[in-house]
């Protein structure tokens, strides 16, 4: 077998289009997920037990099953329900944030029990309620503590994402596949697509570490 | 200004309040003793409504502590001190001090911080506002708590063992924090093992064994003429 560098050449622009389309559906679904991971998280914590319970459901049932079963359910089955056909982007993000947000609840409940009681209670004390002691004094220091898991989450999102090409949406897994189909060169392809996961997740944690460590100084003052 | 009535504490099967009656007048210093576990810091908890009460009721100046309004318009009112501070350790001294005024009684932010500049040389910390709770001694920061607790104005102030997590050279400097507010009439409520600041500031002592109200009297009564057995045989192990 002869390795045909040229193909990855001419293949590259096109892959990386593909890899463009892979962050912007994570970006996308990372962000939603962050949204409902903090409300999850906050209200797995809550004192009213149907929010709870509800909240629990919500991360049992996305954590026990697999993604790419989510995604089949969002594509196929959403379209009964709302009467009509759903563009795949849509059907994507709605998939990916769904996911993510169950995870990210985790990170966020973990973050907040880790939080010292005495601050919610100091917050209490003088007045103010649960939501304002939540947002001023719990969650901005909660925050700070799950960067480095929340930074996981991003690379594992991203990675997971390649899962979004069996509905067709051309992302840089679809793309490579695409080029396969049409050059038979599988093992170019492939190598070039995780060389680019592999450039786009390294870069990730890079600025995650920068961010955590930022972070900390921060902290020091 | 606060009435304990009949005051129960449950934690699951363990009774540690068991038919509390205190009334605490205004401008008085109330000064609670006893032995570790006896349910000191839960009565005072229960006044802000940190705890809720299993039966019997709380009366904080006329507020009946009934529903969540009523509770927050309490705690508006009382100022609580920690035994281990619990300042807010991502904030400075300044936003640790004016947060909750602005949030709770939207003050505006520069009179918010005339406020707690005037508090910050109140408690000897003039120098200490844009400092971080993590760069301050512990007697520091438990000065910084106090003036956290004053900003909101409360017409009530608990403090719960304020000198037991600092080093013996720190404690005068909170105590002396402490009896000048006395002495300009806050009303106080002071768990504490401190008894020559009981005995000096104190209006009356309130002595607290496995969940009850032993005996009270003025500071003289209670050190040099307890009635209690109890009281008696506590008060030798720890003076
Ligand atoms: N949140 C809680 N849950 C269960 N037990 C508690 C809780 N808080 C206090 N207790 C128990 O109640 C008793 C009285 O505690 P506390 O009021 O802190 O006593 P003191 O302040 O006099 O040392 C102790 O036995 C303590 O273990
Ligand atoms: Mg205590």
């Amino acid at each position: 077998m002869n390795f045909d560098f040229d193909l990855i050449v001419r293949s590259f622009p096109l892959l990386l289009v593909g890899a463009g389309v892979t962050v912007q559906i994570t970006a996308f679904s990372v962000s939603l997920g962050l949204l409902i991971g903090m409300f999850v998280g906050i209200a797995r914590l809550s004192n009213t037990w149907i929010i709870k319970a509800l909240a629990a459901v919500y991360v049992d049932f996305i954590r026990g099953t697999p993604l790419l079963v989510q995604i089949f359910l969002i594509y196929f089955a959403l379209p009964i329900i709302v009467g009509q056909r759903i563009d795949p982007f849509i059907a994507a993000i709605t998939a990916c944030s769904i996911n993510s947000g169950a995870y990210v609840a985790e990170i966020f409940r973990g973050g907040i029990q880790s939080i010292d009681k005495g601050q919610m209670e100091a917050g209490r004390s003088l007045g103010m309620t649960w939501g304002q002691t939540m947002r001023h004094i719990i969650l901005p220091q909660a925050f700070k503590r799950i960067i480095p898991p929340l930074g996981n989450e991003f690379i594992a999102m991203m990675k997971d994402s390649s899962l979004v090409s069996v509905i067709g949406f051309e992302e840089l897994t679809r793309r490579g596949q695409l080029i396969i189909a049409r050059t038979y060169g599988s093992f170019e392809i492939w190598l070039s697509v995780a060389f680019i996961y592999l450039i786009m997740t390294f870069t990730i944690s890079r600025l995650v570490d920068y961010l955590e460590r930022r972070y900390k100084i921060d902290d020091k003052h | 200004m606060i009435n304990i009535k009949n005051v129960h504490k449950h934690f699951g099967k363990l009774h540690v309040l068991k038919g509390i009656n205190a009334d605490i007048a205004e401008k008085e210093v109330v000064v609670v003793i006893g032995p570790s576990g006896s349910g000191k810091s839960t009565l005072l908890r229960c006044i802000n409504y940190l705890e809720e009460p299993t039966e019997g009721e709380i009366i904080v100046d006329g507020i009946p502590l009934t529903n969540e309004a009523n509770i927050n318009k309490v705690r508006e009112e009382v100022g609580m001190v920690f035994q281990r501070f619990n300042l807010f350790p991502h904030k400075s001294v300044l936003e640790n001090i004016i947060l909750a005024p602005m949030t709770v009684r939207k003050t505006p932010k520069s009179e918010a911080v005339k406020i707690a500049q005037d508090l910050l040389v109140k408690v000897g910390l003039a120098d200490k506002e844009h400092a971080y709770p993590e760069q301050l001694s512990g007697g520091q920061q438990q000065r910084v708590a106090i003036a956290r607790a004053l900003a909101m104005k409360p017409k009530i102030m608990l403090f719960d063992e304020p000198t037991s997590a600092l080093d013996p050279e720190m404690v005068k400097e909170v105590l002396d924090v402490m009896k000048s507010l006395a002495h300009e009439g806050m009303t106080m409520a002071i768990v504490t093992h401190e008894m020559g600041f009981a005995r000096e500031v104190g209006d009356r002592v309130l002595f607290m064994d496995e969940g009850r109200l032993v005996e009270e009297g003025t500071p003289e009564e209670i050190f040099s003429h307890a009635k209690e057995d109890r009281t008696k045989s506590f008060l030798s192990k720890i003076l």
